[in-house]
């Protein structure tokens, strides 16, 4: 029996499902530190506006991918002891959302929520409150990324300078 | 049970939040672009504060490069919002997703939507519009805004003096500064 290959579509289609299960704000960190990483370093060597020299522009685009690097490192870190903290107190019953118990009151339960578990309505309040849990998550997630900010921006302006001596032979440097 | 969560999760505020969320999917992704240019609105602002106490930038040049850091935070938000939120509408993602994903199967199609818009409007916003855009509309407005300052700073100073405008055009900025602003451009 031959099996047909999996069109360009459906591997892309597998890929968002996998990428959607990281949850927003690990996703929006994860584009960030890309975006800082790779296309960053590049606008700054290739800006047809900037006059700079090319070995300040190597400094600036330098620091770039050393402070994205830093970044996700610590994001994923703290965040994922964050996550995992808070799925305990919720295993645990010590989260619990007013929306997820007006629903098991009254029986309403959002569309949306519904169509995701194909009208069952047992499993409807468990998704539910999956979803809150995670938009919960997400909005505090995004707390910590804003306080780690400042620690995060003292240690890149340290280890930067150290990366950038290494990889600029500039006389500049000594 | 009570713990500090509670009076969040059970607050009408938060819960009308995570009903809108999960309802609308642009309301999802236009909520994380928002939260990510919070951040940025927070970074900017720590840079603001870092530059003015920054003894490494001459002093006559820190208001002018703190002011910088200041207006590219504020068009970069602005931008960011504006592209974020036209991807998320439900008019480009429906387009964008019949065009990727017409015949794709999901096995949670719903949450895939979601993350689908997400992902799009942080594309747009964080990376093509802060990344690649701002920079390169903020360097010649940049040089622009510099020459004017400067300009006038001097004329302020000394009208007669035509030296000192000169000294300062030719007085290229060291790399210290260089980085501090390129990071407020990138």
């Amino acid at each position: 029996m031959k099996i047909a290959p999996i069109s360009i579509n459906q591997k892309l289609a597998n890929s968002l499902e996998k990428f959607s299960s990281q949850g927003g704000e690990k996703i929006a960190n994860y584009i960030n530190a890309g975006g800082k990483f790779a296309i960053a370093p590049l606008v700054i060597m290739y800006n047809p506006f900037t006059k700079e020299s090319k070995e300040n522009k190597k400094w600036a685009a330098i620091k770039q991918p050393v402070e994205a690097v830093i970044t996700i490192a610590a994001q994923i870190a703290s965040l994922g002891m964050l996550f995992k903290g808070i799925d305990k107190l919720a295993a645990k019953g010590k989260i619990k959302f007013k929306l997820v118990e007006e629903a098991q009151k009254t029986g309403v339960i959002p569309d949306s929520v519904l169509k995701m578990v194909n009208g069952d309505k047992n499993k409807a309040i468990g998704e539910l409150n999956k979803l809150c849990l995670d938009i919960f998550k997400d909005r505090v997630g995004t707390l910590l990324t804003i306080l780690l900010y400042v620690p995060i921006l003292a240690v890149s302006n340290r280890i930067f300078p150290k990366v950038a001596d290494l990889l600029v032979k500039d006389n500049d440097n000594v | 049970m009570y713990n500090i969560t509670t009076p969040i999760t059970k607050s009408k505020i938060f819960n009308n939040h995570l009903k809108r969320v999960i309802n609308d999917d642009a309301f999802a992704a236009k909520t994380i672009v928002v939260c990510s240019v919070l951040k940025d609105v927070f970074a900017y602002s720590v840079r603001y504060e870092t530059t003015m106490n920054n003894k490494k930038i001459p002093e006559k040049r820190r208001p002018f490069v703190a002011a910088m850091d200041l207006a590219s935070g504020v068009v970069t938000s602005i931008a960011q919002i504006s592209v974020g939120f036209s991807i998320a509408s439900p008019k480009v993602q429906n387009k964008l997703w019949n065009l990727i994903f017409k015949d794709a199967k999901f096995q949670n199609i719903g949450i895939a939507k979601k993350s689908f818009a997400t992902i799009l409007a942080l594309i747009g916003s964080g990376v093509i519009t802060e990344r690649i855009l701002v920079p390169l509309i903020a360097t010649p407005l940049a040089a622009q805004v510099e020459k004017l300052f400067f300009k006038k700073e001097v004329n302020t100073e000394n009208k007669s003096s035509t030296n000192a405008i000169s000294k300062l055009k030719n007085n290229s900025m060291n790399i210290d500064t260089f980085i501090f602003t390129s990071d407020v451009k990138h």
